[in-house]
């Protein structure tokens, strides 16, 4: 599904932030990627999802080189992946229907469909009652989960989630951590970044980063004690 | 095909939203724009009313042809019947020195005995009437009646609303500057009003491309915030230009009452309003995708 070949990021000020990085990411699975700060963690989400462009390399998604995107074909290719970020990202003059609607806006979808959608996703992250109401007055976890809804409500292939639990207690982050297990049961494809492995009680890979470069890339069945 | 109108329905819902809840500041924008459209509109007011005048006073124009002082009798049949076989004359009407020292002397209460004329110094005179108002006919019509012998001088009276026109073209050409002058500041204060919305509304559009937004789809509600900017300003002119209408028209009464003269502006016809309205909204589309798409392309956050 996602190949990087020999993939390089160097930011300005010979600052480099990926180096020779090679993996596949196959359908449905669960993919952590680890390592501490700085590590490129994020370079690495951001490649996926043409944020950024890699310096050298190949990074192919479904037969397309993103490498080598027009810069008119980038939002196309962003409307297939399903964006989470640690900040959210919400719109917070919008209340949680109009921030979740705004994918299916973009997307050319309209009417009697959006509603459906808006309140099916808003009902699989358990934030249906709360659709009028206005993401400020939302808990940390609530509005992760809002952010979930609204990537998941043009139903992608491919979660992308940027630290999710990074600003949430132990609580929400397993609660969050659920959502996207249950996304990945029924095949798609859930890319997380994180500073620490959680436990998971399913199969799942974890791609280790360190500096950069890609020290582990392996697949694990972890189950629960 | 549904889906498309409904995201415009929404791009402009959302720009109604903007305005009204900044309503103030919108307001002011109205406001600017339907001051700044005043200004050429109303001279373009004054101006289309003079030429009004200027034309019904042509239908008026004559040429007046004075004789010589020596001229007999039959020379001054054989003009008449010249002018009478001449199709660019109408009617003519002879005034003879006499007729025209007597009523010189009436209109001024002269006396000749006080005023040391001896002799009537007036010559007799046709006055002329055209079927032409063409400048090359009449210039062509001079020419022959110059050539008749009797003939002193001619005179085209309407001399004076050539200069009047002549004056009014300039002043159309001053207003067209004025007005394009204007435009552009009015591009450049709805551009940056625009601009400054694009930074308030940073954060939406980032997540909106993260998410998949073409520009297009970003720069819609501010297109359409700029769309109803220039109605509004188009409005404003219009009525602006409507109230200063009759006001002056009340004071024109007024001053008609007591000097016995009458000058009403007339309205601008529907069709002029409407092209103030649609220059405005054009206007405001206008500055309003530029700036929109110079903004968010400074957003962009594929690097």
């Amino acid at each position: 599904m996602i190949n990087f070949e020999k993939v390089f990021k160097r930011y300005p000020g010979n600052m480099d932030a990926l180096q020779n990085i090679n993996l596949e990411i196959l359908p449905a699975e669960l993919v952590f990627v680890t390592g501490p700060s700085g590590a490129g963690k994020s370079t690495l989400l951001k490649l996926i999802s043409s944020v950024e462009k890699p310096t050298s390399g190949t990074i192919v998604f479904e037969n397309m080189n993103l490498s080598q995107l027009k810069t008119k074909d980038i939002p196309y290719l962003r409307r297939k992946f399903g964006m989470i970020f640690q900040d959210h990202k919400l719109l917070y003059d919008r209340n949680c229907f109009e921030n979740v609607s705004l994918p299916l806006a973009i997307n050319n979808i309209g009417g009697l469909d959006i509603n459906r959608r808006v309140r099916a996703a808003l009902d699989k992250v358990g934030l249906l009652n709360k659709e009028k109401i206005m993401p400020i007055s939302l808990s940390g976890g609530e509005q992760q989960r809002l952010a979930i809804a609204r990537a998941i409500v043009s139903r992608p292939s491919i979660l992308i989630a940027d630290e999710p639990t990074g600003n949430l207690d132990k609580e929400y982050a397993d609660e969050i951590m659920n959502i996207f297990y249950s996304f990945q049961q029924v095949g798609v494809t859930v890319i997380i970044s994180t500073h620490e492995l959680p436990i998971t009680p399913i199969k799942h890979k974890k791609i280790h980063l360190i500096g950069g470069e890609l020290k582990d890339q392996t697949n694990y069945v972890q189950l629960l004690s | 095909m549904f889906n498309y109108f409904h995201n415009h329905f929404q791009a402009f819902n959302r720009a109604l939203v903007r305005i009204f809840s900044n309503f103030g500041s919108s307001l002011m924008m109205f406001i600017v724009i339907g001051v700044t459209l005043f200004l050429p509109s109303s001279g373009l007011l004054i101006v289309e009313n003079i030429s009004q005048i200027s034309n019904n006073i042509v239908y008026d124009a004559e040429l007046s042809l004075f004789l010589k002082k020596d001229i007999k009798q039959d020379q001054i049949d054989f003009i008449q019947s010249a002018l009478n076989k001449t199709l660019a004359i109408k009617k003519t009407h002879f005034e003879s020195k006499l007729t025209a020292w007597d009523k010189l002397q009436n209109k001024l209460n002269l006396n000749p005995l006080n005023t040391g004329i001896s002799e009537n110094p007036l010559p007799d005179a046709f006055f002329i009437s055209l079927n032409t108002f063409n400048e090359r006919e009449i210039n062509n019509l001079i020419d022959n009646l110059k050539t008749i012998d009797g003939v002193e001088n001619i005179f085209f009276d309407a001399g004076w609303i050539k200069k009047l026109r002549s004056i009014l073209y300039l002043l159309k050409i001053g207003l067209a500057f004025l007005g394009i002058i204007l435009i552009i500041v009015l591009i450049v204060v709805i551009g940056n009003t625009i601009r400054l919305q694009t930074l308030t509304h940073k954060d939406e559009i980032e997540v909106s491309k993260l998410i998949g937004a073409t520009n297009s789809f970003i720069q819609r509600p501010f297109m359409y915030t700029g769309l109803m900017y220039g109605l509004g300003g188009g409005l404003i002119t219009i009525c602006t230009l409507k109230l200063t209408i009759e006001i002056f028209n009340k004071a024109a009464f007024n001053l008609e009452v007591m000097l016995g003269g009458t000058f009403i502006l007339k309205n601008l016809i529907w069709q002029q309003n409407l092209s103030i309205i649609i220059i405005a909204i054009l206007i405001g589309c206008f500055a309003s995708f530029f700036a929109a798409q110079q903004s968010i392309k400074k957003l962009e956050i594929f690097k």
